[in-house]
């Protein structure tokens, strides 16, 4: 229970930090700034992180990550064109651009014999590469669109909620928490599966269905989040680490601390990458400078 | 739910105290994001109105004291904000996601994007207007267009410019030096792209055989493999040292850049 | 005797090749199974298609009486409990907590345990004797060890049927024999025991009823008196073997020759 107090408080510390610490004074409108940045923090980092352990668990592998089965890639490819097209990054393409690929990516994992779940991995790795091959010659031709496709690529969370664009987020944060939810349910069947697929067959799991529904359902959401705050790295792929260190193999445990943490982290680092220099750290960047350490820390302990 | 507007209340609160103390007089407040154009208001002298540039902005010296509010491509919102701009000048594309929020916060804008020298009168032009320094405006159009004079010469040399060797990326036919090129007499061996900084390939460098090599980066071309048969080899005609923002920059120094390649393309 | 599970005419392959060719089979309840035979004759196969974990590409499948393909899998796994040949422990989950995963298919998503399932759980801690382990990381135990806990998340189940696929490959002569006198006293207990195993002498030893598998068909079924022999063996496994007698039960042993005949 210490575990859980201690996460909670990081948690509000986080957020309280985000909302005070800038190089700004407080005024109402740096305090809409921060607000936006705060809520997109936690819904992405959240969901990000809620995803990694689901998809480190469906696929018993340590090293996927949510953007493993195509979908950062997806988005900017999408968002690519969108520019290509509009001229500007709409979140609407990069959405379609990262489930487009998600078709893709299942439709390859079906083509062949030998288990779904494995060569969704492999299926995702070699779209992945596809989508990057494709921005780049979008990024070289298009020469003036690069800079808008490498905010997607790295990760922005300074976009502004304001009345155009809130009821868009607000629905898209919904749908997430709904799927988030919705997953969540499955934490048993997850717990089974890392222990392999005939295990998980024996208990009473339909291998199959199960890997197609936790495809969708994750590719569904981390499609939303890279729409709107582009392929941040690193807290899909250590968070979970970290939340299984402090809370233990079981998901029933570990995926809402994936979900508080991630959230937390991206925070923290946001509220850093802000202050630490004079212009915007990337905050993929941070991220990685104050998780790797703690994340080494509890792994010797 | 009360409490958290409670506490949001309350940030507010504090922070009203705060910004009523700091409230300044002045109603002309620029942060400008654009190099070029921090060069134009200090020439035009509005250096007072600046309360904000880049990291970027280095010339002239005054220019490095203003307040910071980050690099040319990651400014922070905040630290813009924070000065409280009737004016924000940008630089798209770079800037263009920074331009989306700005636009979102209902901040007046000056979209600086001249693609061509005559583009850069107009925008000082404008921008003396805004800052109430029309004469100093107009003097320094003047003097740039005085000293931007087109150059006839009978046999025109070819030049090749590189901004970095990995990749080799040199000028196109949409940037201001490729402009520059061609005032001065000689003409650039990538006029023919229909971009600003093209990637382009050794082989194709090779084959157009510049008479005249600009390095704009610390590298040399001594160790290249098939670059010694170029004629600009040959000719000891390979300039290095050169300040590249005389020459990229499309601002009053550019007359420093013309004269530059004025004297390397009579030599 | 009831029929516990019955095969008709079932055919089996994975994508092309044919693995398990036109297979009818009756097991009987309360049996101890062996299924024997070479590499790749379609042993294992066979026992995922005697679970449902494979689907049969012609054929059916009946569970007591009943048709596999009506039945739901959570609904098979509270019948027939699976204990696969490899188990990966990549998340080193406690022992209580892998034995509870047998749980699952009575539990729904965000269901306590209840006191039927914790008295389950209880059970096949003590029927696997591994009480004692109950809060060891899983990683902390010797493979020998790591075998009855996976038995016993197949036990709290609750299954009336047990299938193992090569429940004792990979353990010393200590372990394969206390598994096996473990899967003979569930048998007593009233399971019905099948096990995939390539050592014809501990089939032969404990199992009361043998099938020969080659190539996809069923070579021979019978107790080990009636099918293990020099004959039968030669043909299907191509080797001269000999085969003295157990000289405490009188069911044959198998000696491999010193040297090729």
């Amino acid at each position: 229970m210490n575990k859980t107090l201690f996460v909670v408080i990081l948690f509000i510390l986080a957020v309280v930090l985000s909302l005070l610490v800038g190089p700004a004074q407080l005024n109402n409108q740096i305090l809409q700034l921060r607000i936006s940045r705060a809520v997109l923090g936690i819904f992405a980092g959240g969901i990000l992180a809620f995803c990694g352990g689901i998809l480190q668990g469906l696929f018993g592998n340590p090293l996927v990550e949510p953007y493993t089965l195509g979908a950062a890639s997806g988005a900017a490819l999408g968002g690519s064109i969108g520019v290509l097209v509009f001229g500007t990054v709409s979140p609407f393409l990069a959405f379609l651009g990262a489930s487009g690929v998600g078709f893709f990516v299942y439709t390859i994992a079906r083509l062949e014999g030998g288990l779904f779940r494995d060569r969704l991995i492999l299926a995702g790795v070699v779209m992945s590469f596809l989508c990057s091959s494709l921005v780049m010659i979008i990024m070289v031709m298009g020469g003036k669109e690069l800079y808008e496709i490498l905010y997607l690529l790295m990760g922005y969370l300074g976009i502004i909620i304001n009345t155009t664009n809130r009821i868009l987020i607000i629905f898209l944060i919904i749908i997430s928490l709904a799927t988030v939810i919705f997953l969540y349910r499955f934490h048993r069947e997850l717990d089974i599966i890392s222990q392999g697929m005939e295990t998980a067959a024996g208990l009473g799991i339909d291998i199959q269905k199960f890997s197609l529904i936790i495809f969708f359902a994750t590719s569904l959401i981390i499609g939303f989040t890279v729409s709107i705050v582009g392929a941040i790295g690193f807290v899909g792929l250590i968070i979970p680490h970290i939340a299984r260190l402090l809370f233990g193999p079981k998901h029933l445990y570990n995926l809402p601390a994936s979900f508080i943490l991630g959230g937390t982290f991206l925070l923290l680092a946001d509220t850093l990458s802000r202050i630490i220099t004079v212009y915007e750290l990337p905050v993929g960047v941070v991220t990685s400078l104050i998780g790797v350490p703690f994340f080494i820390y509890l792994y010797k302990k | 739910m009360r409490c958290i507007r409670a506490i949001i209340l309350f940030l507010i609160t504090i922070n009203l105290f705060n910004c009523s103390k700091k409230n300044n007089t002045k109603s002309l407040r620029i942060v400008s994001l654009s190099p070029a154009m921090t060069e134009i208001i200090f020439a035009l002298g509005g250096e007072h109105y600046l309360v904000g540039t880049t990291t970027f902005c280095t010339y002239p010296e005054a220019a490095k004291k203003t307040y910071k509010v980050g690099d040319f491509s990651h400014p922070s919102l905040e630290r813009i904000l924070a000065q409280k701009p009737s004016l924000v000048v940008v630089n798209p594309p770079e800037q263009n996601h920074i331009i989306r929020e700005l636009k979102k916060l209902k901040i007046p804008l000056f979209i600086s994007q001249p693609r061509c020298i005559e583009d850069i009168y107009k925008e000082i032009s404008e921008i003396g207007h805004i800052i109430k320094k029309e004469d100093q405006a107009d003097s320094l159009v003047n003097f740039m267009k005085n000293n931007l004079k087109p150059i006839k010469k009978d046999k025109i040399k070819t030049v090749y410019v590189e901004l970095s060797s990995r990749p080799l990326i040199t000028v196109g036919q949409k940037s201001f030096l490729n402009e520059l090129i061609s005032l001065t007499g000689g003409k650039n061996i990538f006029t023919d792209i229909k971009k600003a900084y093209p990637i382009v390939t050794q082989e194709e460098i090779i084959r157009r055989n510049p008479d005249i090599v600009i390095l704009l980066h610390p590298g040399n071309i001594k160790d290249r493999l098939g670059w010694q048969k170029l004629e600009a080899v040959k000719r000891k005609q390979v300039y290095k040292n050169l300040n590249p923002d005389i020459l990229l920059r499309p601002g009053p120094r550019l007359v420093q850049g013309y004269n530059k390649l004025k004297k390397i393309l009579s030599e | 005797m009831k029929r516990a599970i019955e095969l008709k005419k079932v055919c089996f392959a994975y994508d092309k090749k044919e693995v398990i060719k036109d297979i009818s089979l009756i097991l009987r309840d309360k049996e101890f199974i062996g299924i024997i035979g070479p590499n790749g004759a379609g042993k294992s196969t066979l026992l995922k298609l005697l679970c449902g974990i494979l689907k049969p590409r012609i054929g059916k499948v009946f569970i007591y009486e009943e048709e596999l393909q009506n039945m739901n899998q959570k609904e098979i796994a509270r019948t027939i409990g699976f204990v696969p040949q490899e188990t990966h422990f990549a998340l080193n989950f406690s022992i209580s907590d892998i034995v509870s995963m047998g749980r699952f298919p009575y539990l729904n998503p965000f269901q306590k345990l209840s006191a039927e399932d914790k008295e389950a759980i209880e059970k096949a801690l003590v029927q696997a004797s591994i009480t004692e382990y109950r809060n060891r990381p899983i990683n902390s135990l010797s493979s020998g060890e790591r075998q009855r806990v996976v038995i016993a998340r197949a036990l709290a189940q609750k299954p009336k049927i047990l299938l193992l696929d090569e429940p004792t490959s990979h353990l010393d002569l200590h372990h394969q024999y206390r598994i096996m006198e473990l899967l003979r006293k569930l048998n007593t207990e009233g399971i019905t025991i099948v096990i995939v195993n390539h050592d014809l002498n501990l089939a032969s030893l404990f199992c009361n009823r043998l099938f020969l598998l080659k190539t996809g068909k069923i070579w021979a079924t019978g107790t080990a008196r009636e099918i293990i022999n020099v004959k039968t063996l030669k043909a299907v496994y191509g080797i001269t073997v000999q085969v003295i007698n157990h000289p405490q039960t009188g069911v044959p042993q198998i000696i491999l020759p010193s040297k090729e005949q």
